[in-house]
């Protein structure tokens, strides 16, 4: 009982904590792929943007709740302005042309940040301090208000593709665009505001993150390769599967670091996506022929 | 016309005089010594009291003449924190800025790289800050001298102190890097001779971000003493996540020296609360050496010393030696240090160890209380800084195996 409430309980937590986090981000990953046929590798930078637009708000106003709904708006509209002016003009072409884009889109942005904030790490004061008794432990409690704040989006983010029309416009897009388009919708618009909203969700991430991990111009990158191997373990385009992969990695490096050093862990992550590429390249939940 | 001759050739003559004499009258004699730390990144603090202290000590030796009839300048540069750039930056600092002594780096990684600069070129080179155990053993050379406490000295010093006052099962925490490995290898070797338990051992690398994902092991494993070998930014990471986490108050901690500077201790004094750490300095302690230094240091800089004074006592170390060798030729300034004693270092008389070039430093275990490094015993140098082993290694047939009880 000791054991399970000293060591695996907060190892449960870290990993659900985590898993949750990163499965904001890779969804976002995830809609842009099955939408626009694009892996953007600039995603990483649009959490890594969210960070420091987190970071110029809190400056400004001294309220991270403020940032929270600030920071996601900003990148949402460098993400739409991103989609209209680079990636419309590409989609007809080769996906290729795509990943060099957001490629280079993501050097952009990383030393544009690195020019205007320098390349030093910076902090952002959790808006909620202190730690809670849990069943004989103690728990951050901005860590509980991070799980509960992203359990939420996600919630949410599933009550939108299911139950509004804009995300069954969205949904059906990534379905079958050109009969979307057929049947009158303006499909443009649809991929521009799907852009932006993954966009805003990677800033909100990386806000909500940034207290713990702190704010620094190559954090994008650490994430997004993870971002990577949960959109490919949860099946290229399936959002369903994304979540689910995103809390099973979290939950997977928590609990293996009990008998393994994290560092082999992130290996032992890799060589999971390795396996699953080559055996099953639709991943857990995805649709046959994405990669196939 | 002869009388015209005459006045042109005295003319002549005094110009040559004035021109010749004049820098020898108006310009003393300068030499300089450079200055080799972190300016930015983890350990950045730690460049920047290196720096003071090295300042502080020239200070007072131009006040009174300089070194051998030389005004003392002194050349920094940053190096990142890197071993590549500590090395470029060594070779600018000897090459270009013809340095006669060189003092640093923070970093060991980078210490034990300029260690090959200085040897190949044959300067001076002070470390009052690096501890990776390399250094006075396999590394070693002729023109290198530490004053700074290394692992092994401070494995000696602070695992007695473990085992009898605070527990025999130990779980060992560090930065996988040179400095963290060494402390590491040194406290397990020494903690398991005295019959202590180590627990488990773990590395995160150097700067990482979030601590908690080793948290789960540590918790396992269960011991009485967690044991961080930490330093920089990292410490202050690692400290308020432990305690948010509960588990500053779980364990005993304990730490290696350069574990945290005082002036961030105040920041952080509810984690750090009851910490035992080996440091050799602290302005909480009562030595009266040490409470001149600081009067001096705060006077000047406005805030306490730290580390600062072991570039400042590097500095006179060698001011020393030169005077001795009554030569900056740098094969006559290594010899004279050998065996040398200095007064007025910031704990009064030091000396420095013929055999590996150690100073003798004693140290002083501390607890920190109310955000206050406040001293529990004082350990000679004489007991902790063990044999000299140049050219073997320290610690041969080690294992990071933990072995079951």
């Amino acid at each position: 009982m000791d054991y399970l409430v000293a060591v695996l309980l907060p190892q449960l937590l870290h990993g659900l904590v985590f898993g949750a986090a990163l499965g904001l981000l890779a969804l976002g990953l995830t809609v842009i792929f099955g939408l626009l046929g694009v892996m953007n590798f600039a995603h990483g930078e649009l959490y890594m943007l969210g960070a420091y637009a987190g970071i110029a708000v809190v400056g400004v106003t001294h309220s991270f709740w403020t940032a929270l709904i600030v920071a996601p708006l900003a990148v949402g509209a460098i993400g739409a302005v991103t989609e209209v002016v680079t990636l419309r003009p590409l989609y007809r072409r080769e996906p290729l042309y795509g990943l060099i884009l957001t490629f280079g889109l993501a050097l952009v942005f990383r030393e544009a940040v690195r020019q205007i904030w320098g390349g030093d790490m910076r902090r952002i004061q959790p808006p909620v301090t202190g730690s809670t008794p849990l069943l004989g432990m103690v728990y951050p409690n901005y860590r509980l208000f991070l799980l509960a704040a992203s359990s939420i989006l996600l919630l949410a983010i599933w009550l939108f593709f299911t139950k509004t029309r804009a995300g069954i416009l969205v949904r059906a897009a990534v379905q079958d665009a050109e009969m979307l388009d057929g049947l009158g919708v303006n499909v443009p618009r649809v991929f521009t505001l799907t852009f932006a909203g993954s966009a805003a969700l990677a800033a909100l991430a990386g806000l909500l993150l940034a207290p713990i991990f702190t704010v620094y111009p190559q954090m994008g990158v650490e994430m997004i390769l993870l971002a990577f191997i949960v959109v490919i373990l949860g099946g290229m385009g399936s959002m369903g599967g994304s979540v689910v992969a995103a809390l099973v990695i979290g939950l997977a490096q928590s609990l293996l670091t009990l008998w393994m050093n994290p560092q082999r862990v992130a290996i032992a992550i890799f060589a999971l996506m390795i396996v699953v590429l080559i055996v099953r390249p639709r991943g857990f939940f995805g649709r046959e022929g994405v990669l196939e | 016309m002869k009388r015209l001759t005459w006045g042109f050739t005295v003319l002549v003559a005094l110009a040559a005089l004035v021109w010749a004499g004049a820098p020898a009258v108006s310009q003393p004699k300068v030499v300089k010594i450079g200055d080799l730390g972190s300016k930015v990144g983890v350990f950045e603090g730690y460049g920047k009291y290196q720096t003071w202290g090295v300042q502080m000590a020239v200070e007072e030796l131009n006040a009174k003449g300089g070194v051998l009839g030389h005004k003392i300048e002194v050349v920094s540069e940053d190096d990142e924190t890197k071993p590549a750039p500590a090395v470029r930056k060594a070779e600018k600092l000897i090459l270009q800025d013809d340095v006669k002594l060189l003092v640093g780096a923070v970093s060991s990684g980078a210490t034990l790289a300029v260690m090959d600069v200085t040897k190949k070129h044959k300067t001076i080179h002070w470390n009052s800050v690096s501890c990776a155990e390399f250094m006075r053993t396999t590394k070693f050379h002729k023109y290198y001298f530490s004053n700074q406490p290394d692992s092994r000295m401070q494995a000696n010093g602070l695992a007695k102190y473990i085992v009898d006052k605070m527990g025999k099962k130990v779980y060992i925490f560090y930065t996988d890097y040179a400095m963290g490995q060494s402390d590491g290898r040194q406290f397990k070797t020494a903690l398991e001779k005295l019959g202590g338990e180590v627990v488990g051992v773990a590395g995160a690398p150097l700067d990482t971000k979030d601590f908690s994902p080793w948290f789960g092991a540590i918790n396992q494993s269960n011991p009485d003493v967690l044991f961080v070998a930490f330093a920089g930014t990292d410490s202050l990471r690692l400290m308020t996540q432990l305690h948010s986490f509960g588990m500053t108050k779980k364990y005993k901690m304990a730490g290696i020296d350069c574990f945290l500077l005082q002036q961030d201790l105040a920041s952080i004094a509810e984690p750090m609360e009851g910490f035992v750490q080996l440091n050799h300095f602290s302005p909480y302690n009562p030595d009266p050496n040490m409470q001149a230094y600081n009067a001096r240091f705060k006077k000047k800089f406005g805030t306490d010393a730290n580390i600062a004074a072991g570039s400042y006592d590097a500095v006179l170390f060698w001011a020393a030696a030169v005077e001795k060798a009554k030569s900056f030729d740098p094969d006559k300034v290594a010899e004279a240090h050998e065996g040398m004693c200095v007064d007025n270092t910031h704990i009064g008389r030091q000396c420095i160890r013929k055999e590996d070039h150690q100073v003798v430093m004693d140290m002083h275990l501390y607890q920190v209380k109310g955000g206050k490094n406040l001293p529990i015993a004082r350990i000679a140098g004489s007991d902790s800084i063990g044999e000299a082993m140049v050219g073997k290694d320290p610690v041969e047939g080690f294992t990071w195996e933990i072995k079951k009880k």
